[in-house]
Parts: structure tokens; C-alpha cells; sequence
């Protein structure tokens, strides 16, 4: 396709809501590259202001444009007015960079951040005009995907060429030597899927078997992404991002990241000060984003803190903490930094009662959560956001009654501080996930979440707390497509044809499109969310993800003896 | 006691192709962002959220190109004017470019007289020149646009101040900024709705120049 101004009138492009999003020429966007061996598409399959914050689209972009004979670009799923103009104008979907139609490229590789974004990616395809199931595509581009929904890659299985699992750097530029490779030697597509079941990670639908979770274990020596395309439309995240460690050992029972980017790995305090410096020059974001799963679990935290204080290049640069644990590391940083930037604190203490947080391993006790609150007084903090599930493995009715018992507390210390704090919480239900202790866990009914979510709220309805959830009907489909086997594939299949996409946004989940996706393919969704036997062969157990089956056994029973249950 | 100095720099800067579809804030973030990385003396506002101290003109409306947009900085010393120039246009997204920059700035004239804002207007058929200039030309002609719920009646008025044509460019000259005028964002609006599907030959809308009065 031409350029998008010149492919769409004036009047259809301010039809559509933020057309920037389509435009592409932003600050530090790549060059472009003429005649390139091999030609990729880096794919989000939700907007652009989403995708633009992802870390993995920055790290791939980067790592690739930086090979002389790969270019790389990038594309989103277009909202649903400009997927309606494409479609009345019979055009298909093209990349940012040159305006090139989707089924042009050699490889389309497509990040999968949430299991909510897969009705999205056949959409995208559709938009290309590239087949939706793999053996029924016989030219076009190779399709791979990678990110922690496909940990379990199974529920994808029909669509992609290959699924990446683990840490994608190392593996990124092994792929496209291979299918650049496989293009030089006129290699079928079946060979190329072959070649690419040779690299570690990665696993072929074509030619299943075990395959074995990549790590990047020069991860703290590697240099992050640190020119990354600065977008012409705010991104929902609109910082700096620097991955200061990746990794986490706190091993939460029911977190899938906490497993997926095992072992942690830290960059050294020096390197990230210089980073900083670097990233910052390169990008004038006000915010510096210390980016990792549980950035209060970095070692030398108010070190790396103290150093950034001290090393500013404009006035107003401040330092951005998005994922905090209630611990020390968090009140010291609260106490000392005068840089950080002081919007809403945000924290997943996930269980009301001591006891569920033992049986979750949370490693959180209420004093840290008090002290934590407490040392908020003074400082500018203004909103309190809290993070709880429902319907967690042995909860109790205590356990939920606690959530409410807890936020009163912290509502009371609030009202004690000034500036005052507004407290919000968040509840959602909880959702098994592959490759955790609770990867055996039932999840609780839709009826019975709601039930929970009712007590909580009655409990706390003369609270100033504002309260969110998320609706019953999402925790129950996540836990299908993230415990899914190939039957799942065919399920997200007759879900798109049913007219779903965007199902992580209220305004386009359908759910009765869902419900007759369920019929037509003649799924139980309580299959997926049962209760799984220890004994039982889990569909996803061909994937070695490093992490020893018998220890997430032993992690389950050890929760269940805190719990009293002995015979799961 | 030190005095600070405050040394206003005028920046004049074109929008034009994909970046006039780059919205006003999001303008202003960009912008923000170039200073910041060019690591300029810029002077700050005060208050808790921390920006350069920076003052836009009206926002240019969403898909109008425009080759007169300006923004005033200020600095705490004198730069080369020159130099700010081309340290800028390494830094801003395709299709903004800055044409001039004026240290210290000129002063504005006083008062709120409003601007005198020339248009151009790019055309793929003759007819709907005509039928522009017939709806441009009538100080009588009435249109009503719809705000938050709410039907409002305008005149045109004064608000052309000349009009010249050729075979498929209009160029044309509106006030903007006065009590009883309606802004050309709204004429543009209206000229769209009575063009009708021949609005698609109207293909681009251009500012020109801008002059406060």
C-alpha cells in the first residue's frame, strides 16, 4: 500500500478515532532499509498505544534493525473504525513503517501479553488476507508467536507456524537466520517449520514434541533497548522503560511470570545508571520506568535510587516504580527519594487473611502492609490502589470477609493521613495458570466468585474505598485459553467467527458469542476449570519449562498442609 | 538577590503531511519531549507536575496541515537561534519541521483582536471549486453545527476576508478569534457537510500564514 494519507481521504481518516496511530514516522523509528534479505513484521495484537509500551516489541525492534540485513517494522490491531474503513475499502492491513500489506513480509511475529488479545491475532490475519490455520497456508508470510500467554501454546496451536516459550533475544535472531536460510535455499514451508524445531524454545504445531522453555542467560550483561520509537499518540505507559532485572524468587503460587522469566536475573547497579542516562537522552520521557516484575526486590534498589537522584538531566525527570512489594526496600524508597514520581501507589497484597497469604506465599505479613501505608503520610501520594483475587486455592468465607476487614483497616490509617488518601481496590477472580504450584487448582464457579464479590461489597458499603472488578465471565474464559489443550485452538477459532475480538475491552466482549463458540465446538468451560488430579497428565506437560514438575507438586501440597487439607 | 532572566524564544514550525493528524496534546508532548532530549536551558512551570515553560497558540484543528504554528519557550540564556533550529529538526516526527526561531521573540500585540488566518484549499475537481467559493463568498450564508447536544446557528459573517481562485486551489483569508466570527475549524466543518460526498475532491487544507491583529 501506498502511504496511509494517500491510500484514505482527508474525510475517511478523521472519520476514525486518533488516526496517528496508523501513521508511523516517529522519533527514532528505523530506517528504512532498501532491499533487505529478510523483511519481519513485529505484530501487537491490540492498539497502539498498548503495544508501543511493550518491552518485548522495543527489545525486538531494536535487536533487529540492527542487523544490516533484516528490517523490521511494526503493526497493531487497527481499532474497530479503522478495521471498518479497511474493510469498506477492500485494503488490507499494512505496517507502520512503509505501508506494506501484512502478507508481503517473510515473517510476521506476533507478541501474545495476555490470553484476552487471541481472538485479535485472527483478526489481524483476516485483515492481511493471510489464511488463519497454518496448513492451510501455502505461501506468505511464516507466523510465530512468543510471550507469556503461550507458555501453554497449545490453545494457539492451529494458527501459528511456530510458538516461541521463554525469553525471546537470543531466540529472535536464530529464527530469522533460520528462515532467512530456509528463503536462500527455496526451502517448502514444511522444511523451514522443520529447521525451526532445531532451536531451542521453540515448538512447531507441525512437528510436535518436547520442547524446552529458553532462557536468556546473558541477560544482566545484555544492553536494553535504548532508542526505542518514541509514539505520536500518548502510549498508555508513557515512560522510559528500563528492565532493571528479570526474574522473580519471591515464587508467588499462583503467578505464571513469577515461573515463566525464572531465574532472576539483575543488570549491575552501574550499568543501569549509565542505561538510565542513555535511555533518557535518547527519549525526553519525564519518567524514568524502573521496569521489572517486582522492581522493591531489586538488591541494591535504594543504591540504584540514590544514584539516579543524583544524575538528572532536566528538571523535571522523575523516576516511575510500577510494581512495588509491601517490604523494606519499598519504605526506605518511600522515605528518602524525592524523584519519584508520586501519582497512586499500587499494591497486590491478593489475600485478606494472613493465612491465605501464607497458602499463596505471598511473604507479606499485615505489619509490612501497615507500615507501608503509614509511611505514605507525609508523602504526596494521593490514591492507594490494592489488588485482591477471589476464589483462591482453600480460601475460606473468613478469607474473603478479610479482604473487606483489611481494606477498612488501611481506610482508617488513611483517614488518620494527611494529605488524606483515596483508597480503590481491585477484585478479580482467581485463574489457574499452566506451569504454577496452582496449575491443579479448580477455579471457583462463576456463581460462587460472585457470591464472593457480593460479601466483599456489602461488607465495605459504608467505605470511601472505590471499588472495581472484573467480571466473572473473564476469569472463566482466561482460565480456559490459558489451561487449554488443541480443542481450545478450535474454540477461539469459532469465537472470531462468532465476531469476537478486543475481548480484554468491555465494549467488545461478547459474551453470548463466546457462550455459542463453547456450543458449536461442544466444550464444557468446567472442564478447563476443575480440578486437575496431581496424578493426572496435564496437557501442556510436553513443555520443560525449568521449573521440576515435582516441585510445583511439592509447592501445591505445602500450601494445602498450611490450608489442613492433606489428600488432594 | 539573583534575578532570574527569562529569555523568550519564538519557534514557528510546519505540520504537515501524517503529522497534521497528530493531535494537539499529543503536539505538545512531542515538543516536550525534543527539549528534553536537546537538554535545552529551558525555564520550568512551578506546581507539582513539573513541564518547560512553554506557550502554544489555538490548537490547530486535527488534519489541517498548517506552515505557521508557533510556540513560545522560555529559556534562562540566550542560544543561537540558528542552532536551536537545527538541533530541533533532528528531533521531531515526520512531517514537523521547524521554519524559523526567533531569540528574543518580537513582541505580540497587545489586546485580544483576534488573527487573520490564510487558508489554502486543494482541490481534484473543478466543480467543487465553484460550489466552495459559492458558499464561501456569502457573508448571509447560515450554517448549524452540533456542540455537546446542542444545535448553534452561524453566519459567516466577516469571516472571509478575500478569496482568490484558480482552476483547483481556493486561497482565502478568515478572521478568527472575534466575537461573532465562527472559527475556520467550524467553517471547514460546515463547507464539508454541504459539499457532501464532493467533499472527498477537497483534498487538502492547508494554513498558510497566520498574523495576529
Amino acid at each position: 500500500m501506498k502511504k496511509v494519507t494517500d491510500a484514505f481521504t482527508h474525510w475517511e481518516l478523521l472519520q476514525i478515532e486518533k488516526p496517528a496511530r496508523y501513521m508511523g514516522g516517529e522519533v527514532n523509528q528505523a530506517e528504512i532499509k532498501t532491499n533487505p534479505e529478510l523483511r519481519v513484521c513485529l505484530v501487537f495484537p491490540d492498539l497502539y498505544e498498548l503495544g508501543m509500551s511493550n518491552l518485548a516489541l522495543k527489545i525486538f525492534y531494536e535487536t533487529l534493525n540492527q542487523n544490516p540485513r533484516i528490517m523490521a517494522e511494526r503493526a497493531f490491531s487497527p481499532w474497530v473504525d479503522m478495521e471498518d474503513l479497511l474493510r469498506r475499502r477492500n485494503l488490507p492491513l499494512f505496517s507502520l513503517e512503509t505501508g506494506t500489506p501484512l502478507s508481503e513480509f517473510d515473517m510476521i511475529l506476533v507478541t501474545l501479553p495476555y490470553e484476552m488479545t487471541f481472538t485479535n491475532i485472527l483478526n489481524i490475519l483476516e485483515l492481511s488476507r493471510i489464511g488463519l490455520l497454518w496448513n492451510e497456508r501455502k505461501s506468505g508470510p511464516m507466523i510465530i508467536a512468543g510471550g507469556p500467554s503461550a507458555s501453554n501454546p497449545l490453545p494457539v496451536s492451529l494458527f501459528m507456524d511456530a510458538v516461541a516459550i521463554g525469553d525471546g533475544e537470543e531466540m529472535i535472531v536464530e529464527i530469522c537466520e533460520t528462515v532467512l536460510a530456509a528463503k536462500k535455499s527455496g526451502a517448502t514451508r514444511s522444511e523451514t517449520r522443520k529447521a525451526l524445531t532445531r532451536l531451542e524454545g521453540l515448538w512447531v504445531p507441525e512437528f510436535p514434541g518436547p520442547v524446552r522453555r529458553r532462557v536468556f542467560k546473558e541477560f544482566s550483561a545484555s544492553r536494553p533497548p535504548l532508542k526505542p520509537v518514541i509514539p505520536n499518540v500518548q502510549a498508555i505507559h508513557n515512560r522510559a522503560a528500563l528492565e532493571i532485572f528479570r526474574g522473580c524468587i519471591k515464587g508467588c503460587r499462583f503467578c505464571n511470570a513469577g515461573y515463566y522469566y525464572r531465574p532472576k536475573r539483575e543488570r549491575p547497579v552501574e550499568d543501569l545508571v549509565k542505561y538510565s542516562l542513555e535511555l533518557l537522552n535518547n527519549t525526553g520521557e519525564e519518567a524514568l520506568g524502573l521496569l521489572s516484575l517486582s522492581t522493591s526486590d531489586y538488591c541494591r534498589l535504594p543504591e540504584l535510587v540514590k544514584l539516579l537522584d543524583q544524575q538528572k538531566l532536566y528538571a523535571e525527570q522523575n523516576i516511575s516504580i510500577p510494581s512495588m512489594r509491601m517490604n523494606e526496600n519499598t519504605l526506605a524508597l518511600l522515605e528518602n527519594s524525592k524523584h519519584i514520581r508520586k501519582g497512586g501507589l499500587t499494591f497486590a497484597p491478593e489475600a485478606g487473611t494472613q493465612k491465605l497469604r501464607d497458602i499463596i506465599n505471598k511473604n507479606i505479613c499485615e505489619e509490612d502492609i501497615i507500615s507501608v501505608v503509614k509511611t505514605t503520610g507525609s508523602s504526596d501520594y494521593r490514591t492507594l490502589k490494592l489488588y485482591f483475587m477471589m476464589g483462591l486455592p482453600f480460601e475460606t468465607d473468613a478469607d474473603v470477609e478479610g479482604i473487606a476487614e483489611l481494606v477498612l483497616k488501611i481506610e482508617g490509617i488513611c483517614r488518620t493521613l494527611k494529605p488524606r488518601k483515596q483508597v480503590s481496590i481491585s477484585l478479580s477472580g482467581f485463574v489457574p495458570k499452566p506451569f504454577t504450584p496452582f496449575q491443579w487448582s479448580p477455579q471457583a464457579s462463576m456463581e460462587e466468585l460472585k457470591q464472593k464479590r457480593i460479601v466483599v461489597r456489602q461488607r465495605l458499603q459504608n467505605s470511601n474505598s472505590k471499588i472495581s472488578w472484573r467480571e466473572e465471565y473473564l476469569c472463566l474464559l482466561e482460565s480456559v485459553l490459558s489451561r487449554g489443550d488443541e480443542k481450545v485452538s478450535h474454540l477461539i477459532l469459532a469465537a472470531f467467527k462468532n465476531g469476537c475480538k478486543f475481548d480484554g475491552w468491555n465494549e467488545h466482549f461478547k459474551q453470548s458469542a463466546w457462550e455459542k463458540a463453547f456450543t458449536d465446538c461442544g466444550l464444557d468451560p468446567a472442564a478447563y476449570t476443575r480440578q486437575i488430579s496431581i496424578s493426572e497428565k496435564l496437557p501442556w506437560d510436553f513443555v520443560d519449562f525449568q521449573v521440576p514438575r515435582a516441585f510445583l507438586e511439592k509447592e501445591y501440597r505445602d500450601a494445602a498442609r498450611i490450608a489442613g487439607v492433606e489428600d488432594l | 538577590m539573583n534575578e532570574t532572566v527569562e529569555i523568550k524564544a519564538r519557534v514557528t514550525y510546519e505540520k504537515t503531511r501524517q503529522a497534521r493528524y497528530i493531535a494537539h496534546l499529543d503536539t505538545i508532548d512531542i515538543i516536550c519531549k525534543a527539549l528534553r532530549r536537546l537538554q535545552l536551558p529551558y525555564q520550568v512551570t512551578g506546581g507539582c507536575h513539573v513541564r518547560p515553560k512553554i506557550s502554544f497558540g489555538a490548537p490547530l484543528p486535527l488534519g489541517h496541515a498548517s506552515y505557521c504554528e508557533q510556540f513560545v519557550l522560555s529559556l534562562d540564556k540566550e542560544i543561537n537561534a540558528e542552532y536551536l533550529k537545527e538541533r530541533l529538526n533532528q528531533q521531531l516526527p515526520q512531517g514537523m519541521k521547524v521554519l524559523a526561531v526567533e531569540i528574543p521573540a518580537g513582541k505580540e500585540p497587545k489586546g485580544n483582536n483576534g488573527d487573520l488566518v490564510k487558508y489554502r484549499f486543494e482541490f481534484s475537481d473543478a466543480g467543487t471549486v465553484n460550489r466552495t467559493l459559492d458558499f464561501l463568498k456569502n457573508p448571509d450564508t447560515e450554517f448549524s453545527l452540533v456542540s455537546k447536544g446542542k444545535v448553534k446557528t452561524f453566519r459567516l459573517g466577516g469571516a472571509v476576508q478575500s478569496l482568490k481562485s484558480d482552476r483547483l486551489t481556493i486561497e482565502a483569508e478568515f478572521m478568527q478569534g472575534c466575537e461573532d466570527v465562527p472559527s475556520v475549524s467550524k467553517i471547514v466543518t460546515a463547507l464539508a457537510e454541504y459539499l457532501g460526498e464532493a467533499r472527498d475532491h477537497l483534498t487538502l487544507i492547508e494554513r498558510i500564514s497566520l498574523k495576529k491583529l
